[in-house]
């Protein structure tokens, strides 16, 4: 991993530093506004941004800079109030809240920062969930790859209230993975675990992008955990304001110290 | 404190809502019961009073003990002669005899006024108007001479009846025309209670009661400025003996005082339903109490951390407590006025017109009714409450873990335990018989038993569960419930409360209806059995003496009964026809027999001859309203009674000369031989066609009446018990509203990974069903058990057959699941509506 030049501040461009390939995820004039009148808040300020399959991204910025809201929109939580979001070919607009919910549940996986596990179903049944949820039995093929990918085998018949908190993350990863997303979204999947464990995290959902080429976007605070991704985008005020391909953490400390000094 | 429980209260409505209404159904059941009784209490005092308000004094034969409406029996009427005697006492202004009886009024069709419930009766309306108080002509004049009758105004409105129409009466002579005259009003209202009154002139009305010569009582106007008491000092100075005179305040109050015996008996019937409503909505409060103590340990924990003390946290509970209990005791008193006000209309619908008298809202139902609501629900929040003091400091800063409900191993033996000995307690109580105690007190202890145990049931219920097909909603169901395997233990019990009572009934009653079949296919010989028709007392014997006229019927046996005591204790004797009366009825004759049925004495039924300990040869006193005491021979004892319902059987010709009345309660008619049964059956129903008023069954006809009338009965408890069930449902949905705000979260996080809203509505619904299943089926066994061994304990009422109704049951299964998911609705709506992102995003 070789770090990128940094020529200025800010980087307009965007989708430029991405690879050539089919795109898993796309915003497109991405607007959204909270409240009305004096009180409104813009939260996603005419945003556009590609997803490449098979990258591993990592959304940074300030709080209150819209990140959550942009997993949200991305993800179908939340409505937009204008502009696209498309997952695949898939306009989410032009789908029902029934057809989201089972694009959710067939063709999205998530990761929050806490409290991701039903705490009356064990690993397994919380993995298992989405394929549950969708009446299929999932793919025991896979299952046993993911499984062992996070190094959960052993854990599988505890209930979350068993796992430690590095432990639940994984689990919940496992559940994101579970239908062979689109993509997976990871809200500050790190945010509440130590730093042996948030790196642990971190290094298998890197695996999980480059040997089981699944597309991970994932909001984090933390530069170190940026640095394991394939390109960083940073948000200020709902804009992106720049990204870096193939980061180093000095680099995005770097870039986070001169958005800092704006 | 206080200001903490009062925000709680508001911060969900709908839970507010359910919480105050499983305490405000029995509440009002409480007072409108006691509304009901006293308003119509009240309704007799001034009926009573009014009738008797332009009487000073009221002469009349003294009874051997006192009888009243739940004793039955009449007073012996007096010789006319009495009248004359008492009108010569110095101070007497007025003196006069009257009387009363049966006279059952036909309308323009033929068809019988028979209200339900309410007597017909036939007596004197023309006396002296200074006696005559609240009775009033509405309309036309008194009757005189044998063709005129009078009616109430009520009456005769009902059947277009207007002046100068000719009305037909059937009496216990037989039937007659009269031309009316005159409508009468008593005070404010047209009818005395429902019932329908024949006024005659006093011979007329002697010859329709069958008192020629006789008077019931003599009314007593004295002199202004001598006292009630006065005068009947005097009076009493110049009568026989065996004839008392009281003032007419005593025999008002002493009418209204029998009036409220016979209705404390009703009331208390109806507390019993109130109570079983109460003991399922104390375990809904007791499960709510404890899920919102649950739910704030970590409220209760910082409250503790910054200085509250245990006494201020136990107080701040029980005030919560006390709130919803006062609401509910407030809004159920309320809904208990309305109640008795609804039920007073229908009564009125089927012809029991209770007067206007504005619904009496006494003190002591406004106290009991506060008093209840707010007992039950703080005996039912003390546990709960309890817990919230224990509820350490240190919670508020650890993670609160939802609190596992496993139970310790000495609970879940000492439940199982109590289960098993009230199980076998049962089976000991059916195979032993007439122990209705032990067997209440058997089904109470596995009861206790199935609550002590209720976690691992629930647990083994979510256990059954578990096993459903993938992303079907029974797996997340099932965890759900045994997570908080005590409330839904806790919530399912509730209904198996209720359950439990409406199952056993149902039981007693299929028992009851198979043991009629047997008694009617066992211990019936007759061929046809004339009855009064509806709630009618009796038939003339002028239909006896038909009958006994044709040629085509062999035996012809009539009935009749009255209260009487024997021994001392109130009992109902029977006096039959003797001749044929092989031909009509197996008796059952356990010892002696029928050939000894001779004048003087008498056959016991061989439960009573060994209660009192005699057999036959034996002497027994019976002593009548009417006559007083005679002593009778034993001459043999009987086990099959059940058909006529007799307990005492004498020859007619030792009841007649004791018993006024000549009405038959039932004739009993066997077929000469070689005719044709149906050709017979048609033949007396035409001779009968002038007494409209009486039923010709087959003894098949017989059975299946006597079924309905069960059927009846049983349909009027299940409603009664339903409020009881309905209150179990209050409580599932009320433990489901709060499950689902208490799993926000989790509903938001199953939303976001991809369960459409109809999956998350599945799984609260199967909750539901779960928790009904449980209910229903730990209801349906406990009630079989109970019903089965409360039958074997009414065998002395003559339940000789015990029968288990399985569609019934299976029936209500069904009906129990329907119910899981009808209470689901809303929770499971509110569920689906979980706003994704609010659930989690917020901490
Ligand atoms: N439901 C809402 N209603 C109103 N404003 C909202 C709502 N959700 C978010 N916002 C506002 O939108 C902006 C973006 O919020 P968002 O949660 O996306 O920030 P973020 O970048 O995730 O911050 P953090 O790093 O603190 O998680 C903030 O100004 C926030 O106050
Ligand atoms: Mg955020």
């Amino acid at each position: 991993m070789t770090p990128q030049r940094l020529d200025s501040v800010p980087v307009p461009a965007v989708g430029e530093v991405t690879q050539a390939g089919e795109l898993a995820a796309r915003a497109v004039a991405v607007r959204k506004v909270y409240g009305t009148g004096e009180t409104s808040v813009v939260a996603l300020d005419d945003l556009t941004l590609d997803l490449p399959r098979g990258q591993f991204t990592a959304i940074m910025g300030p709080s209150g800079s819209g990140k959550s809201t942009l997993m949200h929109c991305l993800a179908g939580l939340d409505t937009l109030t204008s502009g696209q979001v498309f997952i695949g070919e898939t306009d989410l607009a032009t789908l029902s809240d029934r057809e989201r919910t089972v694009l959710r549940r067939d063709r999205l996986g998530f990761v929050f920062q806490s409290f991701n596990l039903l705490p009356t179903l064990t690993a397994e049944e919380n993995i298992t969930l989405p394929a549950d949820l969708a009446g299929a039995a999932p793919d025991p093929e896979w299952f046993a790859t993911v499984v062992d990918k996070l190094d959960l085998r052993s854990r599988l018949r505890h209930r979350p209230s068993e796992l430690s908190g590095g432990q639940q993350q994984r689990v919940a990863v496992g559940r994101a993975l579970i239908r062979r997303p689109a993509v997976v979204f990871a809200d500050e999947p790190t945010g509440a675990l130590d730093s042996h464990a948030s790196s642990e995290l971190l290094r298998f959902l890197r695996s999980v992008v480059d040997e089981l080429l699944q597309t991970v976007v994932m909001v984090t605070h933390d530069p170190g955990a940026a640095a394991h991704a394939d390109r960083v985008v940073f948000l200020v005020d709902g804009r992106i304001v720049l990204e870096l391909s193939e980061p180093t953490r000095e680099h995005i400390l770097d870039v986070m110290g001169r958005l800092g000094e704006e | 404190m206080l200001k903490v429980s009062l925000r709680n209260l508001f911060v969900n409505k709908l839970r507010l809502f359910l919480t105050v209404a499983a305490v405000t159904v029995g509440v009002a059941f409480v007072s409108g019961t006691f509304v009901l009784s006293d308003t119509m209490g009240k309704a007799f005092d001034q009926l009573y009073a009014g009738l008797t308000s332009g009487q000073d004094v009221i002469v009349r034969a003294k009874a051997p003990y006192e009888i009243d409406v739940t004793t039955g029996g009449t007073q012996r009427p007096l010789d006319e002669s009495i009248v004359a005697r008492v009108a010569g006492v110095p101070g007497v202004v007025v003196a006069q005899g009257d009387v009363a009886g049966y006279a059952l009024v036909l309308d323009k069709a033929g068809k019988p006024i028979q209200p339900g419930g309410a007597p017909t009766i036939g007596g004197t309306a023309s006396g002296d108007d200074r006696l005559a108080g609240d009775f009033s002509y509405r309309s036309g004049h008194k009757p005189s001479g044998p063709q005129e009758m009078a009616l109430d105004a009520a009456t005769a409105k009902k059947a277009g009846f207007g002046l100068g129409d000719h009305v037909d009466v059937v009496y216990q002579g037989g039937r007659r025309t009269f031309t009316l005259v005159g409508t009468i009003g008593f005070g404010k209202t047209d009818s005395i209670l429902g019932a329908t009154f024949a006024g005659f002139d006093l011979p007329t009305a002697q010859v329709i009661t069958g008192k020629e010569g006789k008077v019931d009582n003599v009314a007593v106007k004295g002199e202004a400025g001598i006292g009630a008491a006065e005068l009947r000092d005097r009076i009493a100075a110049v009568l026989p003996d065996g004839v008392e005179v009281l003032t007419a305040e005593q025999v008002a109050s002493e009418g209204s005082a029998s009036v409220r015996d016979a209705m404390g008996i009703f009331t208390k019937v109806l507390l019993v339903f109130a109570g079983v409503s109460l003991l399922v909505g104390s375990f809904v409060i007791w499960n709510t109490f404890n899920v919102l103590v649950a739910q704030r340990r970590r409220e209760v924990a910082l409250l503790r951390a910054v200085g509250a003390s245990r006494h201020q946290v136990l107080g701040g509970v029980l005030a919560e407590a006390a709130l919803i209990g006062l609401a509910s005791g407030v809004i159920g008193l309320f809904a208990g006025v309305g109640l008795a006000a609804g039920i007073r209309s229908l009564m009125k619908l089927v012809g029991a017109e209770i007067p206007t008298t504005t619904p009496a809202l006494e003190t002591r139902t406004v106290v009991a009714a506060l008093a209840v609501g707010l007992g039950v629900t703080m005996v039912a929040a003390i546990a709960p409450a309890w817990s919230a003091t224990r509820v350490s400091p240190m919670e508020a800063l650890r993670d609160a873990a939802t609190s596992s409900s496993v139970i310790g191993r000495l609970r879940s033996t000492a439940g199982w335990v109590l289960v098993g000995a009230g199980a076998l307690g049962l089976v000991a109580c059916a195979w032993v018989g007439n122990v209705p105690w032990w067997t209440t007190f058997a089904t109470l202890a596995a009861f206790a038993g199935l609550v002590t145990a209720g976690p691992l049931l629930a647990g083994g219920t979510a256990r059954l569960a578990d096993h459903g097909r993938r992303g079907s909603g029974w797996r997340m169901a099932a965890r759900n419930i045994a997570r908080n395997a005590r409330r839904s233990a806790a919530t399912a019990l509730a209904l198996t409360i209720g359950l439990t009572v409406v199952v056993a009934v149902a039981v007693t009653a299929a028992s009851m209806r198979s043991s009629i079949t047997a008694a009617v296919n066992d211990g019936n010989r007759s061929d046809l059995i004339l009855q009064p028709a509806g709630m009618g007392v009796g038939m003339p014997a002028s239909v006896a003496a038909a009958m006994r006229e044709r040629s085509d019927l062999g035996a012809v046996v009539a009935f009749r009964e009255s209260g009487a005591r024997v021994n001392g204790r109130n009992a109902f004797v029977t006096g039959m026809d003797t001749a044929g009366l092989s031909d009509v009825i197996d008796l059952g004759i356990e010892s002696g027999g029928l050939e000894g049925l001779d004048h003087g004495s008498i056959l016991v039924s061989d439960k009573k001859a060994e209660d009192l300990g005699v057999g036959v040869g034996d002497t027994l006193t019976v002593t009548y309203p009417e006559t007083g005491a005679v002593r009778m021979r034993v001459a043999g004892t009987f086990s099959k009674g059940f058909l006529i319902n007799a307990t005492y059987v004498m020859g007619m010709a030792d009841y007649a000369p004791n018993v006024t009345s000549k009405l038959d309660a039932a004739v009993m008619l066997s077929n000469a031989p070689r005719v044709d049964p149906a050709q017979t059956k048609a033949a007396v129903k035409k001779a009968l066609a002038a007494y409209p008023n009486v039923k010709v069954s087959d003894p098949a006809e017989l059975t299946k009446d006597a079924r309905h009338s069960v059927d009846q009965m049983l349909g009027l408890v299940t409603a009664l018990l339903l409020l009881a069930v309905i209150v179990a449902i209050l409580g599932i949905v009320n433990t489901l509203v709060l499950s689902v705000v208490e799993r926000t979260r989790e509903l938001g996080l199953l939303r976001a990974v991809g369960a459409t809203r109809r999956q998350v509505r599945t799984v609260v619904r199967r909750e539901s069903v779960l928790m009904s299943m449980l209910g229903a089926v730990t209801g349906l066994a406990l009630g079989t058990g109970a019903g089965v061994a409360l039958s074997r304990a009414l065998a002395d009422e003559g339940i000789s057959r015990v029968t288990v109704p399985v569609t019934t049951l299976l029936v209500y299964l069904v009906v129990a699941a329907g119910v899981g998911v009808l209470a689901a609705i809303g929770p499971a709506r509110r569920a689906s509506r979980v706003d994704v992102l609010q659930a989690i995003t917020t901490e």
